[in-house]
């Protein structure tokens, strides 16, 4: 491992000065789940580290304020995966923090931390499209909100400027019931990076919401405000020729050794159409708890 | 090794570093399952592997590649590295003896650090030595090599290919009439006419085998010290015996210069048979003047071993009842770039090829093709798997085409017990249809299924050990305790187990009262190896051994303590017999002994000659005969393949510790689902590996095993070993993917010739199903 400097600043302004000060030299360390692997493997040489775990502007946990959950950016898969508000009312990112890696990866990695390494497999970014994200952002210039599907620009790239960094990810709380459904494609049922990711919502109004991910160089998402895709009764034709049309944005890499296109494209297919059953299900489950 | 080194080398009390001990806990007869020895210390991470192991003054030793297979190495340029802070020196064929030293278990042809060029992607071309891991991996990394990429071959067609760049030097291949291509060996086998042979039905069909790794848990890992007017060595070593050898050659140095700590390995399967690194740490340390250690990467692992990839043909000719006319087989095996022992894994893994069946005629002719690829190596089932995928799919085949249930066509070819299926070699040497009928008995062979849902069922055979030699030294302490020592590896297998089970019982001795002392040449006698399933037999008869003669010892004390003729004395399983009464081994044993104590000491030798004019320079010793049985569910959409059911059977003669011979074949079955269903090599234009590491070469974990697993096994007591048992735990390897793959070709109706079966792949054959 190439040598570095480590800060662990004790505040959030201290933080933010040193990002600013070191710029892209600058790596930050939150579950290290991301990070380390590339400082051992050599394809990430920081001249600074900078720890966020003892800021106590950023101490983990979830809370409900001002009719959004607010999750911290340092919460652990694990404790979003177990949270019982979330698993009630946002299913999907709740499914979909429980893959993430393997059960030591979850006790350590973080909601932040996992939407700033940016990758198009990303298991959570899809969950967070579908659920209307907005990521909370410190910077030398204050605080500022962004919505999450302007959030993921390409692989490994955000709009995160210098300086800045992830404090909170906001779920905005639905007024009425949504099902909602995490679902992915690996090369094996153990952990592992998904070939194919896909999150799909369905809400009473009749919305579907889907968003996929590791089929391009960033996640994706596509609204069906007309409600003909949550339609069972709709024409089956009309149901594809709008599936088609809101996966149409997928272009998976050839370079992958993971999949090829077309199998990326099929099992695309496979997860949405399987995507709006299940949500489908768990809405009418859910108004019919109502 | 030198008095103060043991010392100060930080090892438990009273042992020298990386001499494991053991001691058994529970009852412990044989046929019982105490708690395996050194098992507590092996999940609780108290047992030091030779990674753990730390030496004074030591040096750390990181290994420079370069991104590509073969290459013509122009410079090598280490000033970068010099300046790191800690860095001592970098070694490179130019420092090194000329002519390079060469080493190899059938062929001397790896040089030890690539010399002029590389041979495939990770041969290493240098290697630094520097005071911490951190300094020798930041100067590894620094080191430049300006390199010219050479034509290189990475698969059968290629290699074969008439045009083809050599992979081996042709000075290494003196007298050879194969020396201008790059089949290192062909192997023919065969009996009967082939050719004359009428058949009602043909099936022929070409199969693949993929390359994978075996993927140990514990690091591979090498450190030598100097040590007096000699070297010790510390390896996770399968064979510490022969590296010891190869390493006295190397250096020039007497045997008894040599001494070779082998600490229980993490995990072996094969991969640790045979020397890789030690040699050029043991030249890094004589250079040096101090231990020097070099501890691989998973990544390097994946470099440093590997399984031979297979393209297999065969052509099966089938009476209209089922009965076989003959086979006739073709197989390529993709070696690596040196032959290591890939080349007696082609011969003897493709020898058992017709499997064990009746076949009135056989041909069998299997290649070892040399490729700029990972050296490939022994690996649990030693070749084996690659012919029986081809052959019983291609038996499933033909059984579909006659209308013959696919239970009854194996059942009516299976060889009896007795009969020479090989013709030159051992007998059948068990009840195997009992094997195949219980593994059909517990998969529910011929109920219906859901749709999806597939039967699949296979049979798998494989030579036992063709020659051995195995010393053991069992010594009786006056309170009645042993201690037994064996040059066997205890990898993982259980070996240690095994052999303290066996010397409690015939010594009488408590299971806890036994320890097993392995893995040091100064103190454990010989042993050839440990492979092939061998240590139940061949070193468990010479403890066996062993405690016998330590039995006559005790028959002359019990006759001269109570004035018997030695005649009417017997000692049998830790009971001592007069004519009037029964004594326990204590009773003789402490008056035998006498005021001043001491100790009865046996020594048991177990040999099996080569026998010169046997193909395979010796016949089985044993068969390890396994039957296998699944039930799969394949999702027609994504290709995912569940398994439902999943019930592996061997024949096992006797299980000295049953629970031992479920989990190995437990072990077995879910490691041959990893070149099943996901594990295999992809390598880029350059010959370099692509998937290197656990990211993208993915073994399956315990969410992708079978939804139930059930492990039986035949016991008849007709093996060799002690009590009638046969050597196990890679039978139920061999057939994983063939019954795999059966079950999978039930559900779909398509059948897939090559593995893994990735759910891609079945999705494939699935789209392209008429």
């Amino acid at each position: 491992m190439h040598a570095f400097s480590y800060e662990r600043p004790a505040t959030l302004a201290r933080a933010v000065a040193l990002l600013e000060a070191h710029g892209p030299e600058a790596r930050v360390l939150a579950g290290g789940t991301d990070l380390i692997i590339r400082l051992r493997d050599g394809s990430l040489a920081p001249t600074v580290v900078v720890d966020l775990k003892r800021i106590a502007e950023l101490e983990p946990g979830i809370r409900e304020a001002d009719g959004r959950l607010v999750i911290g950016a340092t919460t652990v898969m694990t404790d979003i995966a177990a949270d019982a508000r979330i698993r009630r009312r946002f299913e999907a990112l709740a499914e979909a923090a429980a893959v993430v890696g393997s059960v030591q990866i979850r006790n350590r990695a973080t909601l932040g931390g996992n939407i700033c390494n940016a990758s198009p497999a990303a298991d959570t970014a899809p969950a967070l499209l579908v659920h209307g994200a907005v990521v909370v952002i410190a910077g030398p210039s204050g605080s500022r909100r962004i919505p999450i599907d302007g959030w993921f620009v390409r692989s490994g790239v955000t709009t995160l400027g210098r300086g800045e960094l992830v404090t909170a990810i906001e779920l905005p709380l639905p007024a009425a019931p949504m099902g909602s459904v995490h679902l992915r494609r690996t090369r094996r049922r153990g952990h592992d990076l998904a070939s194919v990711t896909l999150c799909c919502g369905v809400d009473a109004s009749g919305v579907t919401r889907l968003a996929y991910g590791s089929v391009g160089p960033r996640p994706v998402l596509a609204v069906d405000a007309t409600g003909v895709l949550a339609d069972r009764d709709a024409a089956p034709d009309a149901r594809t020729g709008l599936l088609e049309r809101m996966l149409a944005e997928a272009t998976p890499s050839a370079r992958s050794m993971r999949a090829s296109p077309d199998y990326r494209l099929a099992m695309l297919r496979v997860l949405a159409r399987r995507g709006v059953d299940i949500a489908t299900a768990r809405l009418a489950a859910a108004e019919g708890r109502r | 090794m030198s008095a103060g080194m043991s010392a100060a080398a930080g090892a438990a009390p009273g042992a020298a570093p990386g001499t494991a001990t053991g001691t058994a806990t529970g009852s412990g007869r044989v046929g019982d399952s105490p708690r395996r020895v050194g098992g507590h210390d092996r999940v609780t991470g108290l047992q030091r592997y030779v990674a753990d192991l730390h030496l004074p003054d030591e040096l750390h030793a990181r290994l420079v590649t370069v991104p590509v297979a073969r290459a013509r190495i122009v410079t090598i340029d280490a000033s970068a590295a010099e300046r790191v802070p800690g860095f001592r020196f970098v070694m490179t064929a130019a420092d090194l003896p000329q002519p390079m030293p060469r080493f190899g278990p059938q062929f001397r042809d790896r040089p030890v650090i690539a010399v002029g060029e590389t041979k495939y992607h990770g041969d290493p071309v240098a290697a630094v030595a520097a005071d911490t891991r951190d300094a020798a991996e930041e100067a590894a990394g620094l080191v430049r090599v300006d390199y010219e990429e050479l034509p290189a071959a990475f698969t059968v067609a290629a290699a074969l290919d008439p045009a083809a760049p050599l992979v081996q030097d042709p000075s290494l291949r003196p007298n050879d009439p194969l020396v201008g291509t790059n089949v290192l060996r062909e192997h023919r086998v065969g009996w009967g006419d082939v050719e004359a042979a009428v058949a009602d039905l043909v099936v022929e069909q070409r199969y693949t085998f993929p390359m994978v790794t075996h993927f140990a848990i514990e690091p591979h890992a090498y450190i030598v010290a100097p040590d007096g007017d000699g070297i010790a060595v510390w390896s996770s070593i399968q064979h510490p015996n022969w590296l010891q050898k190869v390493l006295a050659e190397l250096l020039r140095l007497p045997l008894s210069k040599v001494r070779v700590h082998s600490p229980d390995p993490g995990g072996g399967f094969g991969g640790k048979q045979h020397t890789k690194y030690e040699p050029l740490v043991a030249f890094m340390a004589l250079r040096a003047g101090r231990p020097v250690r070099l501890v691989l990467t998973l990544e390097e692992t994946f470099q440093a071993v590997r399984r031979a990839a297979a393209e297999v043909r065969v052509r099966t000719g089938f009476q209209s009842d089922g009965t076989l006319a003959f086979q006739d087989i073709e197989a390529n095996y993709l070696i690596g770039a040196y032959a290591d022992i890939a080349d007696r894994v082609v011969g003897k893994g493709s020898y058992p090829g017709c499997g064990p069946y009746r076949v009135p005629a056989a041909r069998i002719l299997a290649r070892s093709v040399l490729s700029h690829t990972v050296p490939s190596t022994a690996f649990r089932g030693f070749g084996n798997p690659q012919v029986n995928w081809a052959v019983e799919s291609n038996l499933d085949e033909g059984a579909r085409a006659l209308g013959i249930d696919r239970l009854e066509l194996r059942l009516r070819n299976l060889a009896r017990p007795g009969e020479a299926f090989i013709p030159f070699d051992t007998p059948c040497d068990g009840q195997w249809e009992q094997s195949v009928r219980r593994a059909a008995e517990l998969i529910g062979w011929g109920r219906p299924l859901p749709a999806g849902h597939g039967l699949g069922i296979a049979v798998g055979i494989k030579s036992g050990p063709t020659t051995g030699l195995s010393y053991a030294t069992v010594r009786l302490l006056v309170d009645g305790s042993v201690i037994v020592f064996a040059g066997t590896s205890d990898m993982g297998q259980g070996a240690r187990t095994v052999f303290a089970q066996i010397a409690a019982d015939e010594l009488g001795a408590p299971l806890d009262a036994v320890t097993v002392v392995m893995g040091d040449t100064a103190i454990v006698p010989y042993d050839q190896q440990t492979s092939a399933s061998r240590s139940t037999v061949l070193m468990g008869n010479a403890v066996l051994a062993a405690c016998r003669e330590i039995q006559g010892k005790l028959r002359a004390m019990a006759a001269r303590l109570h004035g018997l003729d030695e005649a009417t004395v017997m000692v049998d399983r830790g009971v001592v017999r007069l004519p009037e009464r029964e004594l326990t081994i204590l009773e003789v044993l402490v008056p035998g002994l006498g005021r001043l104590g001491g100790e009865l000491i046996g020594n048991g030798e177990m040999r099996k000659d080569a026998e010169p004019d046997h193909p395979l320079g010796g016949s089985a010793a044993f068969f390890e005969f396994n039957c296998t049985a699944v039930e799969a569910a394949v999702d027609e959409e994504t290709g995912d393949v569940t398994l439902v059911h999943y019930a592996t059977v061997s024949d096992v003669g006797k299980a000295i510790n049953p629970l031992q011979v479920r989990m190995q074949d437990e072990g077995a079955a879910i490691q041959g689902l990893g070149h099943t269903l996901m594990e295999h090599y992809i390598f880029d234009e350059s010959g370099r590996i692509r998937n290197l590491g656990a990211i993208d070469y993915r073994i399956p974990t315990s969410l992708d095993l079978p939804l139930e697993i059930v492990s039986e096994h035949v016991e008849n007591e007709d093996g060799p070993g002690p009590y009638g048992s046969k050597g196990m735990s890679e039978g139920a390897l061999l057939c994983v993917a063939s019954a795999v793959g059966a079950a999978v070709r039930d559900a779909t109706g398509v059948a897939i010739r090559d593995l893994p079966l990735t759910p891609e792949r079945v999705w494939r054959a699935l789209q392209e199903r008429p």
